[in-house]
């Protein structure tokens, strides 16, 4: 399959990458660094892993730079598009401002919107039924101080995914939504280890979300798999609850 | 044209439509080939493909002469 993937530079999305090269599947990948593990991943992978540096944070430019001759152009017949890569902006309600606010949507919710359009063309011009995966998070269903922005955002990509899935179903085009508890990343990595614990603390494995059970899930929602799931959103989170 | 005659006819084939229709300019998308949103979303991915333009970027197109307008052709 050929899958475009967004984020994959480091954490969730470098897992996501790895786990999808090894599932012999050709990754188009994006992020803005070109990090030395996808450059090492390109040299274990060379006919298999492809990467674009583009900024998400201006959804019209990455889109030129994504659906080009050079990248995803309409030579290459995308099997799925998996939206990984996000901002948090974190701060208490009563702080917002609407700058930032505007930046992380552009990230979070307009470029994988505009992405998504994108991808379901290329999947009808080349008639082929594809999947979609939005990677969004456990703040969007269970509340966090500090979290609300960061959360709405997430609620925004979950509700858009359930509608394309009711939209697109009749043309094959499959959408579903992984919701991640927290895991030990570059995004989480400002909390304090008394905060993680009381975010552990409210699941029921009382522990941090394993990034390898998050990749494999993707996996398997883009794959043949899954052919009948569509429009769910797919809890991975230690049993928040 | 012949190539836009051969998308909207392959795209209406494969909703079982099996007989080519004949273009004039006044062919409406909608009301005359029977053309709903998604099929509208197929013509312009494949009009998009072979003549390097989005018909719909700026704008409804109703009939046939407003997609040729679009493409210059
Ligand atoms: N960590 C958690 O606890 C947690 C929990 C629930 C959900 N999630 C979700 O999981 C996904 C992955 O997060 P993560 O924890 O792996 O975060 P991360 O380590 O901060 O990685 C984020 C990825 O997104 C890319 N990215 C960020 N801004 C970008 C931009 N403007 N343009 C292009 N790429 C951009 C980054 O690459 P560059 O910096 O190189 O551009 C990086 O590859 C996100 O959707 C996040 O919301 C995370």
């Amino acid at each position: 399959m050929n899958i475009l993937l967004t984020g994959a530079s480091r954490g969730v999305g470098l897992v996501i990458c790895k786990t999808l090269l090894e599932q012999g599947h050709a990754v188009y990948a994006v992020s803005r660094t070109h990090s030395d593990e996808i450059a090492a991943l390109q040299k274990q992978y060379p006919e298999k892993l492809f990467f674009k540096s583009a900024d998400l944070g201006d959804p019209a430019a990455a889109k030129a730079a994504i659906f080009a001759e050079d990248f995803v152009s309409n030579k290459i017949a995308l099997d799925a598009f998996v939206n990984n890569a996000a901002q948090a902006y974190d701060d208490i309600v009563t702080n917002l401002n609407l700058e930032p606010l505007r930046a992380m949507y552009e990230v979070n919710v307009f470029a994988p919107m505009l992405l998504t359009k994108y991808a379901i063309r290329n999947m009808l011009l080349h008639g082929k039924s594809g999947g979609i995966v939005h990677i969004s998070s456990i703040s969007a269903h269970t509340g966090y101080k500090g979290l609300a922005m960061y959360a709405s955002s997430k609620g925004a990509i979950e509700a858009f995914s359930k509608n394309t899935a009711r939209e697109w179903g009749g043309r094959g085009v499959r959408s579903n939504v992984v919701v991640p508890g927290f895991m030990e990343t570059a995004m989480s990595a400002t909390l304090s280890q008394e905060q993680k614990d009381r975010i552990y603390k409210r699941t029921s494995l009382k522990k941090a979300t394993d990034i390898s059970s998050v990749a494999e899930t993707v996996a398997f929602l883009v794959s043949d798999r899954a052919a009948s799931i569509t429009g769910q959103a797919i809890h991975v989170d230690n049993g928040t609850i | 044209m012949e190539k836009l005659a051969q998308i909207i006819n392959k795209i209406r084939a494969n909703k079982g439509n099996a007989e080519p229709v004949a273009l004039t300019p006044q062919t409406r998308l909608r009301e005359d080939l029977a053309f709903d949103s998604f099929d509208l979303a197929e013509l312009t991915v494949h009009v998009e493909d072979a003549f390097g333009k989005d018909i719909f970027e700026d704008g409804v197109v109703d009939t046939i002469a407003d997609v040729c307008k679009r493409l210059g052709i």
